[in-house]
């Protein structure tokens, strides 16, 4: 206990004194969540977009106002024809144009459906089927208005489960915290026992008596902690500046970090068990570790739409399950019972990572 | 009863055989030297001796201890420096010694004692609470010497401790040698440095795998009929 206690003791050391490494642990969350906060957002605001209104009854105009008022569009031009419509495209940067037929209120009244037409500036895709399902949002609002007044047809209710404003901070906080934790305790524990290898302290310490598994708890601790900092520091800021909800216990979330931490701290472990100096440590980090925690967790591409080969490969880096598990505690509210699955799939990978390391360390053959 | 004592002591890597049945004794309290160029074979045997690695044939036993069975107890009554400087640059002086300390399993209240005292010995208490880092090189080895002795090891393993340092300070670093051995400490020695070879009470000459010759440097010299070890070992490669 004395040894493990002054192994702990050794490798805060190491941390406090490297002021720079220290700075840029604990700077790195903050930044790279209001980095991604701010940028990446997917929600379009005020888009620019044109009304060729063929008909100009009191239902399409009723349908251009709720297109206004839902604060997705910027009506900026109301062309006669649609050769305007390409001008607008091209000269005033409009993104999308709609067209109202001719009779719409009649054609609504008597045939019950009218056709709208919509154009799209398809040069940036995202944008594009973006805007798309936002007009498809308004119009399907409109219609249901309609349906509703006129006593006719079906009528359709859409609810938002979980995500009911269709927020990307939803999407992007948990990829954050995955990266963030990835990033430090992998990164940083992989890396310090690369260094202790080429330094020859590692060496050292080996012909000590010590025990092997303090060198490794010694390895996986100290950068647990600092990551949690960071993990603690990017909630905090995800909820006061993003509004993202804890909808599960905010105990069983950070039960979860924990785990995750653990887990990806022996996965640097395993790393640096392979490499020979911080150099080889970290790309190895960064290729076989970092880049598919960004491809693979389906933090940004969608997993399902993966050929085959990837979505088997993502199985086997935690931060696919540690994803799906902290957005069914942050967003569904989910307790230990929907996702023990998922912590006990974490915890195995870490213990065989471990284990896989501390054979490592003891080569004597 | 030797203090190491070595049987056909072997090492294979696939083909390549870097020790070859080696057989040597050391007496407790004697310093003896390891000599032979690099790639001779001499850190492979340190390795097996200090339990780091397992022989592929043969065995040894260190102060009493089967190399095969029983590597912790070796582990306990063993110190080790190496030719690379391996304390840690971050850690003050007294840190390092604490650390190793600790790890050696001395008492925390006598620890400390023992630190100053090893410190003043030295004539580096002012510096315990200086960064290795920034103390030279030269103290820099005898810090590492006088932290490998801290837990009072009944042998030492110095894997070329003096490479890279200016003359002066060899010669206080041997000083410290002696005086551990006087002790009645067991020293094994790599060195570079036929003059430090004379130093030694018996020395042995490695190459390709085994000990070709071992004995007093007087009686080296007096077999291969020259009047300083380098002749020795000059003659000795020739041949």
């Amino acid at each position: 206990m004395k040894e493990l206690r002054m192994i702990l003791k050794k490798e805060f050391i190491h941390i406090i004194r490297d002021k720079i490494t220290l700075a840029l642990v604990l700077a790195m969350p903050i930044a790279l969540v209001l980095l991604f906060g701010f940028t990446i957002s997917t929600d379009i605001r005020n888009a620019k977009i044109s009304v060729l209104d063929q008909a100009k009854d009191s239902q399409s105009k009723l349908l251009v106002d709720k297109i206004t008022a839902s604060g997705y569009f910027q009506v900026v031009a109301y062309p006669e024809n649609e050769v305007e419509i390409d001008n607008d495209f091209k000269n005033k940067g409009i993104k999308l144009a709609i067209i109202i037929p001719p009779h719409f209120e009649d054609k609504l009244s008597k045939e019950h459906t009218a056709n709208l037409q919509v154009i799209n500036d398809v040069s940036d895709l995202n944008v594009a089927s973006i805007l798309n399902n936002y007009v498809r949002a308004v119009v399907q609002g409109y219609t249901e208005e309609y349906n509703q007044d006129s006593q006719a047809g079906f009528d359709i209710t859409t609810k938002m489960l979980y995500n009911p404003e269709s927020s990307s901070v939803y999407m992007f906080v948990p990829g954050i915290i995955t990266l963030i934790m990835v990033l430090v305790t992998a990164l940083m524990s992989s890396i310090t026992l690369a260094r202790e290898k080429e330094t020859g302290t590692m060496r050292m310490l080996l012909i000590t008596p010590v025990k092997k598994i303090h060198i490794i708890i010694g390895k996986v601790i100290p950068y647990m902690a600092i990551s949690f900092i960071g993990t603690i520091a990017i909630l905090i800021i995800s909820v006061t500046v993003f509004k993202m909800p804890i909808n599960g216990s905010l105990l069983m979330l950070l039960i979860l970090c924990i785990i995750f931490m653990l887990t990806s701290a022996s996965f640097g472990l395993l790393i640096s068990s392979i490499s020979q100096t911080q150099v080889d440590a970290m790309m190895i980090t960064m290729m076989g570790l970092f880049l598919p925690t960004v491809l693979l967790s389906g933090f940004l591409f969608p997993l399902n739409s993966m050929p085959m080969v990837f979505q088997v490969l993502a199985n086997v880096f935690p931060a696919k399950w540690f994803i799906l598990a902290i957005k069914d505690v942050m967003i569904k509210g989910s307790g230990i019972f929907d996702i023990w699955m998922y912590l006990l799939i974490l915890l195995v990978m870490a213990v065989v990572f471990i284990i896989f390391s501390l054979t490592r360390l003891d080569k004597r053959n | 009863m030797y203090s190491i004592e070595a049987n056909q002591l072997t090492k294979q890597f696939g083909e390549f055989t870097a020790v070859d049945h080696i057989c040597f004794q050391v007496r407790e309290g004697e310093i003896f030297g390891f000599l032979g160029a690099n790639g001779a074979g001499k850190t492979t045997a340190i390795k097996m001796m200090s339990g780091l690695l397992l022989p592929t044939s043969g065995t040894a036993t260190i102060a009493g201890y089967d190399i095969l069975t029983q590597s912790k107890l070796i582990k306990k009554s063993i110190g080790y420096m190496s030719q690379k400087f391996s304390l840690y640059g971050d850690l003050t002086v007294f840190e390092n010694m604490q650390l190793f300390g600790t790890i050696y399993g001395i008492p925390r209240r006598e620890l400390k004692d023992r630190i100053m005292a090893s410190l003043r010995e030295l004539d580096m208490d002012k510096q315990a609470n200086t960064l290795v880092d920034s103390i030279p090189l030269g103290w820099k080895q005898k810090l590492a010497f006088a932290t490998a002795i801290l837990h009072r090891p009944k042998i030492v393993f110095l894997d070329e401790p003096t490479s890279g340092v200016d003359p002066i300070v060899r010669r206080e670093f041997w000083k410290l040698i002696y005086q551990a051995a006087s002790k009645g400490v067991t020293i094994l020695v790599t060195t570079h440095y036929m003059d430090e070879a004379e130093y030694c009470n018996r020395i042995s000459i490695m190459a390709e795998g085994q000990i070709k010759l071992i004995g007093t440097p007087e009686e080296l010299k007096q077999q291969m009929g020259v009047d300083t070890i380098n002749d020795v070992f000059v003659k000795f490669v020739k041949r």
